[in-house]
């Protein structure tokens, strides 16, 4: 689905509203000026200049140079990985919007993920296994960014349903994977400042809220290892701003930023058309495929696939029983009966609502999580094996 | 799998990562968890000690707990020298319950303080003082330029190392409020209210929602007055009740050392929620000036007064930033600061001796040996095993079982641990659990269960009741 049907698959706009007033920018909303008044006693402006230069620091430790995303693994599974990952953010955005978390804690969610996967490998034959993920990394994003936090069971599985110690096995697995480096920037840290900078005297709510649906919907084309957040954050703030602009005068705009210099000017501009193009492309078709951004800029997945080197593992699951044999086609009953039908490897999307359940013969399989010994943290070394999964 | 009420008694076999630690006994209980006494078996720092704390299990449905995520987080992108070190992470994957490894701190403020004020019976002299204070803003200045807010500051979060390398280092303890600062201007209230009400500053009395670092500045203030004078400055009766209540006596026990705030001198005030609702108490009533001077028995003139009432600005952007602090003249006349901040350099200097933590050498790591099952542990956890001590503690607001509450080491099993072991008190060198005190007499044994610390008014005591 890639481009347009991501955006109507979780309905973003009505999602963008509920959040846009209500959550992160609920301040805001109220008062563009904030940052002037007095509700806000203890920020202070200068405060943000050095905010945001220390995200820039934080940025370059995180993923860019290191990624492997998918590399390593063999064409078929390289490709059922990818559109098993644009389910999971669907399931991700879906739930969500159904829990009411920030659009960021979603976000958040899929940047565990990807750095996740830039590490390990999941393997075709455990479909269940990027559900697994896909609940543990929006689990611990929640925990990070909200303030209240459903307990695990109230998170609403498709096919698999997983025990609680299940799914807490996976929170420490990504945990340790990802070396409790929970904190990372997201392109929302970078709005509010981006919009003062490149678009100064106007009204920033409304540019912001526009910004966040171009994030949300490039979140399936872009690997998130793949792009520094401040330069997804400034690509959409500027294609938010002005859908006209030239490298030329988006060079003029960024040059505010007094640190960046020919390479972020790039990314930020190949940002800008990855979203013009996912912007048209939406107007034009209904049905998207995702093979067909594939060159269209730096920013998408299928570009960085030669750098297959590594230290990459696969999950040492095990699961005796099958449950493989789900994973060519799924049918997926939209709540108004519609039906999608989804191959795995290029994904037609036919229909999409805001809503998808899965509706499936109801199969048990045993679940055993046998986890033996212990592991040290960093060390990646997981003793985890599953030797059986639930289905819904 | 285990809930922390002990589903895990038998602890037969010993998971192997535990299998790198002699364990020596428990030093202390928290909110989250307990602290262990540990030494170091390898031949690579064979002996040394090492704090392990280990987090209570969460609820089976919760997964694992946000504190504990985010304070191994944060500590693990932090090196400091006046900041706990994580030594490591250990995962005991039966009951999935996890374990911080720290590099072991055999003192803290709140020990340090109190041993001053009953035992020594005279104030912590002049230069442990200064060089307390300098590291303690050393280390938050660090953090604080790293973005992370500490919020919870007070005696017993702020570690002092025993004899060794680093004797009489300040390390600040207990990131399981820390938080980063995240986009500016996003309210960092969550999870209820956080900071030892004592130690809480104004703003957040008042319901502030946006605050910043200026809230562990406030706390080093009523932290640097209470090493000058024994005493914690503003001892106010907490209120009860979820969430966040309106803490007024705290506010009045302020406002009457400090004067009344006003618009003048703090603007932003009127736009804070409990200023604006609660009229009758706070706007209405008339406070006598300032007095901080004579509270703290300080000449107006001196510079550790003036630090001080920086420390204790009510507007926190005006408050003394700490790489501000750390600039001021104080630090400047002598005594200078140190770096072993309990050993004077000048020889003639009195120094004194401070007791050893108290080790409950009977309890093991699964904790569950001696507790008693409706005990629940309260707020405080520190890595040293430094709780709560005797501070009011708000983190927990919803935590009416707060029954007798528990100390470092609580008064009924540590009667308990007498009758076996003599109460192990090990100074770091006694592995075997014998009876050993560094001419400590037999009260410190219950350090912590002398919570009514003389001369204090009882609602010292009330979060226990």
């Amino acid at each position: 689905m890639g481009r347009s049907g991501g955006d109507t698959f979780f309905s973003l706009s009505s999602l963008m509203c509920e959040e846009g007033e209500t959550g992160f920018f609920e301040d805001r909303d109220d008062n563009p000026c904030i940052i002037d008044s007095l509700d806000n006693p203890c920020f202070v402006l200068e405060d943000e200049e050095k905010y945001i230069e220390y995200l820039f620091k934080q940025e370059m430790g995180f993923g860019s140079q290191n990624h492997n995303f998918f590399a390593a693994d063999d064409n078929s599974n390289r490709h059922w990985l990818r559109s098993a990952r644009v389910d999971a953010i669907d399931w991700i955005f879906n739930t969500q919007a159904k829990i009411g978390f920030k659009v960021e804690t979603a976000y958040l969610s899929v940047t565990y993920f990807d750095r996740f996967l830039s590490k390990r490998s999941i393997d075709e034959s455990k479909p269940w296994a990027v559900q697994l993920l896909s609940v543990a990394c929006l689990s611990l994003a929640a925990k990070m960014e909200e303030q209240n936090v459903p307990v695990l069971s109230e998170y609403p599985m498709e096919e698999y349903r997983f025990e609680n110690k299940v799914i807490k096995n996976m929170e420490l697995m990504i945990l340790s994977t990802l070396e409790w480096k929970m904190g990372s920037a997201t392109p929302f840290s970078y709005l509010h400042y981006f919009v003062g900078k490149f678009c100064p005297g106007s009204r920033p709510q409304a540019i912001i809220t526009k910004a966040i649906e171009h994030i949300v919907a490039m979140v399936k084309d872009v690997n998130l290892m793949d792009q520094r957040p401040s330069i997804i954050a400034s690509a959409a703030i500027l294609a938010a701003f002005d859908i006209r602009l030239t490298r030329k005068t988006m060079n003029l705009r960024i040059s505010v930023i007094s640190s960046w210099g020919n390479l972020e000017s790039e990314h930020v501009f190949l940002c800008y058309n990855l979203i013009q193009e996912m912007r048209k492309s939406k107007v034009k078709t209904p049905c998207s495929n995702l093979l067909s951004t594939q060159t269209s800029s730096t920013c998408v997945i299928e570009n960085q696939s030669d750098t297959s080197l590594g230290a990459k593992r696969k999950l040492s699951f095990e699961d005796s029983e099958n449950c493989g044999e789900h994973k060519l086609h799924r049918l997926k009953a939209v709540e108004n009966g519609e039906l999608v039908l989804f191959d795995l490897m290029y994904l037609c999307c036919i229909w999409v609502g805001p809503l998808i359940k899965l509706v499936k013969a109801k199969r048990d399989y045993a679940f055993a999580w046998d986890a033996g010994g212990s592991f040290s943290e960093g060390l990646g070394n997981f003793p985890l094996t599953v030797t059986g999964c639930t289905m819904i | 799998m285990g809930d922390g009420s002990g589903s895990n008694r038998s602890n037969s076999n010993k998971p192997e990562w535990l299998q790198q630690y002699d364990l020596i006994g428990k030093i202390g209980e928290g909110t989250y968890g307990l602290v262990f006494l540990a030494r170091i078996k390898s031949q690579t720092n064979r002996g040394k000690s090492i704090a392990i704390k280990k987090f209570k299990q969460s609820k089976d449905g919760d997964g694992v707990s946000p504190t504990a995520i985010r304070e191994i987080m944060l500590l693990r992108e932090i090196t400091h020298e006046n900041v706990v070190k994580l030594v490591n992470v250990h995962i005991n994957h039966t009951d999935m319950s996890l374990y911080l490894a720290f590099d072991y701190a055999e003192h803290d403020l709140y020990e340090i303080i109190r041993h001053h004020r009953d035992k020594v019976n005279q104030p912590i002299n002049q230069y442990t003082v200064k060089s307390l204070l300098w590291q303690l803003l050393n280390g938050l200045n660090y953090l604080h330029s790293n973005w992370i807010i500490h919020r919870d500051l007070k005696p017993s979060n702020i570690l002092v190392m025993g004899e060794g390398e680093e004797h009489g280092f300040v390390k600040i303890a207990d990131f399981g409020l820390a938080r980063i600062y995240q986009a500016p201007l996003k309210p960092l209230s969550d999870n209820g209210v956080v900071v030892t009400i004592w130690y809480r500053a104004p703003e957040l009395l008042l319901g502030a929602k946006h605050y910043t670092s200026a809230v562990d500045m406030w706390a080093v203030g009523c932290i640097f007055a209470e090493l000058l004078t024994l005493k914690p400055l503003f001892q106010g009766a907490e209120v009860k009740a979820t969430p966040n209540p309106f803490q007024l006596d705290q506010l009045d026990k302020i406002f009457k050392v400090l004067g009344h705030p006003t618009l003048e001198k703090w603007p932003s005030l009127a736009n804070l929620p409990h200023w604006q609702q609660d009229t009758q108490h706070i706007q209405g009533h008339k406070y006598e000036n300032a007095n901080l001077y004579s509270v703290v028995h300080l000449s107006p003139k001196s510079p550790a007064y003036d630090l001080l009432s920086k420390m204790l600005e009510y507007d926190p952007r005006k408050r003394i930033t700490a790489v501000q602090a750390l600039e001021h003249e104080y630090f400047k006349i002598e005594p200078q600061p140190g770096r072993n901040a309990l050993v004077p350099c000048q020889p003639g200097e009195t120094f004194v001796n401070y007791p050893t933590r108290p080790v409950d050498t009977t309890t093991d790591f699964e904790g569950t040996t001696s507790m008693q099952p409706s005990q629940p542990v309260s707020s405080g956890a520190a890595v040293s095993g430094s709780m709560a001590g005797g501070h009011v503690s708000n983190r927990s607001v919803p935590r009416p079982m707060n029954v007798g509450g528990m100390q470092r080491i609580p008064h009924q099993t540590m009667q308990a641990y007498n009758v076996t072991s003599q109460a192990g008190i090990s100074g770091g060198m006694n592995p075997g659990g014998i009876p050993m005190q560094r001419g400590v007499p037999q009260q410190q044994l219950r350090r912590k269960d002398q919570m009514s610390m003389p001369g204090y008014p009882p609602q010292q005591k009330s979060r226990r009741i």
